[in-house]
């Protein structure tokens, strides 16, 4: 059998085909790329050299954390990329996972300082319990009754939440009658259950409508999610009992360590029962323990730096960027300055945001991908509608903050630099975003899956419903949760609305004054001292991207999440 | 799998209970708001100092009275927590066109007395402005570091720099033996009361303010440009010198062709020496003084108005005799 020769180049070896033009196509867009992520990350390396100033620290501190923290967790990391996958995996779970359940355990903490007392916390989540019961227990009476099922989930929010009638509606008939100079108005209404509760003569101490309507009820789905796993109702119980006995021990203990009782329950909640549920998983399973090292060999660093630069007196950095400035309001004196209630303001801006942009933001994108005519003349006006939303996404932001001003501070009469205000008119500017990937979202839904619905006998509604909706959530929730990363770094129509340069107080309530960070940044920008604008400043910024990455990574799990299981 | 079922059901739960939650939570934030104003019974939040002020106060204008204001809304709140003083620079006449006169702000800070034509807005709307002269500045005219040349100015040199007919674009068109270089203007906008003062007393009734310059309300800006241009001059308010005094030189400016040449300085502009001093103003609306967490600020600024910590912001205190004179006129008005 003769050999076959081995077959040596390719049909246009010979020819005078000229790589050089391909080559140097593919080095441009390379340039092209690294040029851009080179120049940023220069940039926030520089910013965050002058907001948390580690050179300001000895040299003996910079080498102990060095040698402590920083040499063992990267060979740790460098270990698990190379030789043990899954428990790189475990590793950044549960280092993550404690972050996470720390910054939920601020934003719970700041709502109960901020915005409500923990009785009312309490009363509105029993309200909206008893609420959502009578909505449930209608359906299971009665389940043919649809039209009077609506009128139900109407009216017993109504009833319970905000009484009958609401005491708006009753000044609202009043003015009126005033302003038509008539003697007439409402003044009496039938309270709803939650005021029922807040005039209560007798209540439970704090810790205890905490344990009842935050820890029991996570603690639970903790449990459900254990016991559906396991296939186990014991270890399910296991786990509401432990978390349970681990809250109440705290009603002793968080005093004894400085933290106050409801700080301790917050911190179990969210950040110690996620963390045990989890690591408990990674044991049984015993896959990726080795991962379970790194947030040891992390807190043990931490600790055994904190001994030996205590022991031999090497002075720490002194960062901008410290717990001060996340806690104390801006001050005239830049060591002083801080960022509390921009943040704060953020927050309730972005709450503002979420509650208005998403349901009609969705509701628009269904109504256009699902309903819509598509055809004809109607059909060419759906089109036109759509061109003018892809237009409004790239409408410059200080015309959405004249708007805002316009209809809310002007015709409306709504306060000026209010939370309201911006929410509403960051929102606005964001609605063309969010209804342009939420339609992105539903029409990557494949045909098929309608067709099949409709096959098997569904309506459009039960289609919607439960078919397309379900598939495309994760997608609309990636695409919303980017366009609020984008509102929360809006700065213009904070201008335009009247967000004041410098308040001290964070916000209490939607209607109150507030500074929000970008605005916070933006007036530091033009402070008298130059300390401002090189440090406070830089430690501004910083934040706020913390705040914008947090938001980013929940985006990510979200979609990584619902494509693996949907 | 085995959870696919309960997991299409918990979306669609998710989908419909976070909608209802969510709007009923914004409504019952709402609510929660107006029970406040209603009844004054608002259970949240109260960790301050409750001496039992509170309420807001709102402030907006001249952004050369924004230091002053600012660090008076620092001190006060430090002694009532509970009053929220926000502060805002708009520039003086920005303040009270689209804030003050509407009614939307209670306290318009100004580097010049108000117009004729702002208080004709003011009154339409029901707004009874109320002055006090609570410090002094010396507006400072500043020229880069390495222009050796000028050190001193005229009032006609700098109406010829800055008004609009004489068409000077070089610094050797306003004096033979300055050096051919374009001269790059910055200065406030218009909307500034710092602008206008410099308007009114330099460029002179005759002429107008030239346009070509580049306006900013930051003065921060304005310091930039001169700081990075050769040729460039520009104006702003003392304090802005005071903090900045490495990064541009400032010029020592004559009135007449035969005066003194005089720098600008805290203590030229007390004794008057200094011909571009100027006083600076807060306006009070009349109705929001009724308020007491808004009189109790403006006392509370009046007082302070006459102490060191207004020179350390790097302003001219007022005297002792305007601050009895300003607190009377408060009694007067609110009593």
């Amino acid at each position: 059998m003769a050999t076959r020769e081995p077959e040596t180049g390719w049909h246009g070896e010979n020819s005078d085909v000229n790589h050089l033009r391909g080559r140097a196509f593919e080095a441009t867009c390379l340039a092209a790329t690294a040029f851009g992520l080179v120049s940023v990350m220069l940039l926030l390396l520089f910013v965050a050299n002058d907001a948390f100033r580690p050179f300001s620290a000895d040299a003996g501190w910079l080498a102990t954390y060095a040698a402590t923290v920083v040499v063992p967790l990267a060979a740790l990391a460098v270990y698990y990329y190379r030789l043990d996958e899954p428990a790189g995996e475990v590793a950044y779970v549960t280092s993550g996972l404690p972050v996470v359940g720390l910054l939920l355990t601020g934003g719970f903490a700041v709502l109960f300082i901020e915005l409500l007392s923990v009785l009312e916390w309490f009363a509105l989540l029993i309200s909206l319990v008893v609420a959502g019961g009578l909505i449930v227990a209608h359906g299971r009476l009665r389940p043919k009754a649809a039209l009077e099922r609506l009128g139900v989930v109407f009216l017993s929010p109504v009833i319970t939440v905000f009484g009958l009638p609401p005491t708006r509606f009753n000044w609202f008939v009043t003015d009126a009658a005033a302003a038509l100079g008539l003697d007439f108005g409402l003044y009496y209404r039938v309270i709803s259950l939650r005021e029922a509760i807040m005039l209560l003569p007798f209540v439970p101490t704090d810790w205890a409508m905490l344990l009842l309507t935050l820890v029991l009820p996570v603690a639970g789905a903790a449990g459900w999610f254990v016991k559906q796993r396991r296939e186990s109702r014991r270890d399910g119980l296991a786990v509401v009992g432990m978390t349970t006995a681990v809250a109440v021990l705290g009603v002793v203990a968080g005093p004894l360590l400085g933290i106050g009782t409801d700080v301790w329950l917050l911190i179990v909640t969210f950040a110690v029962l996620p963390l045990g549920v989890y690591v408990e998983g990674v044991i049984r399973r015993g896959e990726g323990v080795c991962g379970l090292a790194f947030p040891v060999v992390a807190v043990l660093g931490v600790v055994v730096g904190g001994v030996v630069t205590g022991a031999l007196g090497f002075a720490g950095p002194d960062p901008w960027l410290d717990w001060g400035f996340l806690t104390s309001a801006t001050s005239r004196t830049a060591a002083d300055a801080g960022i509390y209630p921009a943040m704060v303001g953020s927050v309730m801006m972005i709450i503002v945001i979420v509650l208005t942009t998403f349901p009609v933001g969705v509701g628009a994108a269904i109504y256009l991908e699902e309903y819509a005519p598509s055809q004809g003349l109607m059909g060419k006006f759906v089109t036109l509608i759509e061109i003018n939303i892809g237009n409004l996404a790239g409408v410059p932001s200080v015309v959405y903050g004249l708007l805002g001003l316009a209809l809310f501070i002007r015709v409306l009469q709504w306060p000026q630099g209010s939370i309201i205000v911006a929410g509403l008119a960051v929102g606005l500017l964001i609605l063309p975003i969010v209804i342009i990937s939420a339609q992105e979202a539903i029409r990557s839904v494949p045909d098929s899956f309608r067709q099949a619905s409709y096959g098997m006998g569904a309506t459009r509604w039960q289609t919607i419903r439960q078919v397309v909706l379900p598939e495309a959530l994760p997608g609309i929730l990636t695409g919303t949760i980017l366009a609020l990363g984008r509102a929360i770094g809006e700065t213009a129509p904070l201008l335009m609305i009247g967000a004041a340069a410098s308040v001290r107080l964070a916000p209490n309530s939607f209607f109150d004054v507030a500074s929000m960070m970008p605005r916070q940044i933006f007036s530091w920008s033009s402070e008298l001292d130059p300390s401002f604008r090189h440090g406070v400043l830089a430690a501004g910024v910083i934040t706020l991207l913390a705040v914008l990455l947090v938001m980013n990574a929940t985006a990510i799990v979200i979609r990584n999440r619902y494509q693996r299981t949907g | 799998m085995t959870d696919s079922p309960s997991c299409g059901l918990s979306r669609r739960r998710f989908l419909t209970s976070s909608g209802a939650i969510g709007t009923l939570a914004l409504a019952g934030c709402v609510q929660n708001t107006s029970r406040g104003d209603g009844s004054g019974s608002d259970g949240s939040g109260s960790d301050g100092d409750s001496d039992g002020l509170s309420g807001q106060v709102i402030i907006k204008g001249s952004s050369t009275v924004f230091p002053i204001s600012d660090a008076m809304a620092e001190e006060f709140m430090e002694e009532h927590g509970n009053v929220n003083v926000t502060v805002d620079s708009t520039g003086s006449g920005g303040g009270f066109e689209n804030w003050f006169c509407p009614g939307d702000s209670d306290i318009n800070g100004a580097s010049r007395p108000i117009s004729d034509a702002e208080i004709e807005q003011c009154s339409g709307n029901d707004v009874e402005p109320v002055e006090f002269e609570i410090a002094g500045d010396a507006l400072t005219v500043a020229v880069n570091n390495d222009a050796d040349w000028v050190d001193c100015i005229t009032f006609d040199e700098l109406r010829q720099i800055w008004s609009d007919e004489a068409g000077v674009t070089n610094w050797s068109d306003v004096r033979d033996e300055w050096p051919d270089l374009e001269i790059e203007r910055y200065g406030p906008a218009s909307t500034s009361g710092t602008f206008d003062y410099f308007n009114e007393n330099v460029v002179g009734e005759d002429t107008e303010h030239t346009t070509e310059y580049q306006p900013t309300e930051e003065d921060e800006t304005i310091v930039k440009g001169i700081r990075d241009n050769e040729g460039g001059m520009g104006y702003f308010g003392f304090a802005y010198y005071n903090s900045n005094s490495e990064a541009v030189k400032a010029v020592e400016v004559k009135a007449e062709d035969g005066g003194e040449c005089t720098p600008p300085s805290l203590a030229n502009a007390k004794d008057g020496s200094y011909p571009l001093a100027r006083p600076l103003f807060i306006y009070a609306a009349e109705s929001a003084l009724q308020r007491e967490e808004v009189y109790e600020f403006i006392e509370f600024y009046l007082e302070q108005a006459e102490t060191d910590m207004v020179q350390d912001i790097g302003y001219v205190p007022s005297s002792a005799e305007q601050r009895d004179e300003n607190l009377e006129k408060l009694d007067e008005v609110a009593g």
